[in-house]
């Protein structure tokens, strides 16, 4: 069964036609929205479609296929696998992994306790964002990031914007750290993989390919993850996605203080912007990471804009 | 003429104390089936409160240790499941038990719970689950006691019910 056919499982009977009939190249599907009593919607090739009965793409919503309330519950029923119970967990953060690595995020009413969202019931509004691996995106990055005198890597900041690729390009970054190249032998990685999307494990198993020697802490949160692996797997390169809270920057010490290495990623769009955010920008002072590599969608999802030093010294810069 | 009147007694009366006795033996294996049942709901239980296992997964792993009575039924549950042909639970459940559960001994009333207790799984969330769970396993539990108390007063009535019904109608036709 291929990717396609696997995907389409988890919509309600009527979707699973219309996806079925739909001729899109599913590499380039980012997002398809579920809103209770609202048209149909995709997001193909970083652009918005309507998506009619009879599976054809269109900008006029109203000609769109119309989501009812018991599709989403269909819907539901099969992303869970019958069993909401499951993933109380994942329902408590708002997403679901699915097999494949997809994220499916859902909203509705929550239900509170103790100030703490404790369930969501009603689910109303399903957002499935599509997870797709670039292997060898993190190419042209991987050079600047090796430290020759010492034998390792520097300390990494991957900055961008959010949907443009720097989770795609971490776990790039990954799979070649951990699977060796030409320019270092493989080493061992730690992931910290707070919300599955590095390597989207699906009960316990990586979907996507993260390389040989990873070890992968499932749904942990990042700060008590990264000093967990330091401690039980003795990782040579700690990899997390999204940094920012007091927690991580603790965490990040304490990391680069036991001799690991951290590539980590951050929602910003220079440097400038990470200096000028208040916990981030102390360590951007403090010159803790080495490399920065900063992208944007200026051509398309996952452009490399520019790599800086620890000094904010331009390493690289993509023409035009 | 004689003889065939009395190879007619003996036939009605061979069927009728067969009929008590398949009677009574029904109840018994009814009190056998629930507790097969209650057992292997627990065990459901405990695969979705300690390991938050998803339906399709529990129910096979149950169906592999159920008995020959239950197994195609837990089989084939687990199955249409995932097909996800595009049944609810509810649906799959009902169907199942109404199809498969044709070899046991469980009356209409049975099933009726069986069904509904099938409505109340799969979207809520932990602990109204296990709550369901707990609640359907009281209700076997309060039913195997109410029939084990009677079950051999009336196992009794219905084997000699039989007998003697076979002998009044032999006496009335004779």
């Amino acid at each position: 069964m291929n990717a396609k056919d696997e995907l389409l499982k988890i919509f309600s009977l009527n979707l699973r036609t219309i996806f079925g009939k739909l001729s899109i190249d599913y590499d380039r599907l980012q997002e398809i929205r579920l809103r209770i009593n609202a048209p149909l919607l995709i997001i193909y090739e970083n652009r918005e479609y309507f998506v009619t009965d009879e599976a054809k793409l269109v900008d006029n919503p109203s000609l769109a296929a119309f989501i009812t309330k018991n599709e989403i519950r269909e819907t539901m029923e099969y992303i869970s696998n019958y069993s909401l119970y499951a993933f109380e967990e994942e329902i408590r953060q708002g997403f679901i992994t699915i097999n494949g690595g997809h994220r499916i995020g859902i909203a509705g009413k929550t239900i509170l306790e103790q100030d703490s969202v404790k369930w969501i019931k009603h689910i109303s509004f399903i957002n499935i964002r599509l997870a797709h691996q670039v292997k060898g995106c993190a190419v042209p990055v991987l050079p600047y990031l090796i430290n020759e005198d010492a034998g390792g890597i520097y300390h990494t900041l991957i900055i961008s914007p959010p949907r443009c690729g720097k989770t795609t390009i971490l776990r790039d970054l990954i799979r070649m750290l951990s699977n060796g190249s030409k320019y270092q032998a493989g080493m061992s990685v730690g992931v910290v993989d707070e919300r599955s999307e590095i390597a989207a494990c699906y009960m316990g198993t990586p979907q996507n390919e993260v390389g040989i020697r990873t070890d992968v802490l499932d749904c942990c949160p990042k700060a008590k993850g990264m000093m967990m692996l330091i401690r039980s797997m003795s990782p040579q390169i700690i990899a997390v996605d999204e940094i920012g809270s007091t927690e991580d920057l603790e965490a990040i010490d304490y990391v680069i203080g036991c001799g690991c290495k951290l590539i980590a990623t951050v929602h910003g769009s220079s440097i400038e912007d990470i200096r000028s955010k208040p916990i981030l920008g102390e360590l951007v002072k403090k010159q803790l990471f080495e490399r920065y590599v900063v992208m944007s969608n200026r051509k398309g999802v996952g452009h490399l804009e520019e790599i800086y030093d620890a000094f904010g010294k331009l390493l690289y810069r993509m023409d035009g | 003429m004689l003889a065939i009147k009395i190879i007619g007694c003996v036939l009605v009366i061979a069927s009728s104390t067969a009929m008590g006795f398949f009677f009574s033996n029904e109840m018994k294996c009814r009190v056998d089936n629930l507790k097969e049942l209650k057992k292997l709901i627990v065990l459901l239980r405990g695969d979705i409160r300690y390991a938050s296992t998803p339906l399709p997964e529990a129910i096979s792993s149950i169906a592999r240790r159920s008995p020959e009575d239950f197994k195609t039924f837990f089989q084939s549950t687990s199955q249409k499941l995932q097909e996800r042909s595009g049944q609810t639970f509810a649906e799959i459940w009902k169907d199942a038990v109404n199809k498969e559960l044709a070899e046991t001994s469980f009356t209409k009333k049975d099933k009726l719970h069986l069904i509904g207790f099938g409505e109340n799984l799969g979207y809520l969330d932990k602990d109204m689950q296990i709550n369901t769970l707990d609640l359907y396993i009281t209700q076997l539990e309060e039913e195997i006691t109410e029939t084990s108390k009677t079950v051999k007063e009336k196992a009794y009535l219905y084997n000699s019910l039989g007998i003697m019904a076979g002998i009044f109608i032999s006496i009335v036709m004779f």
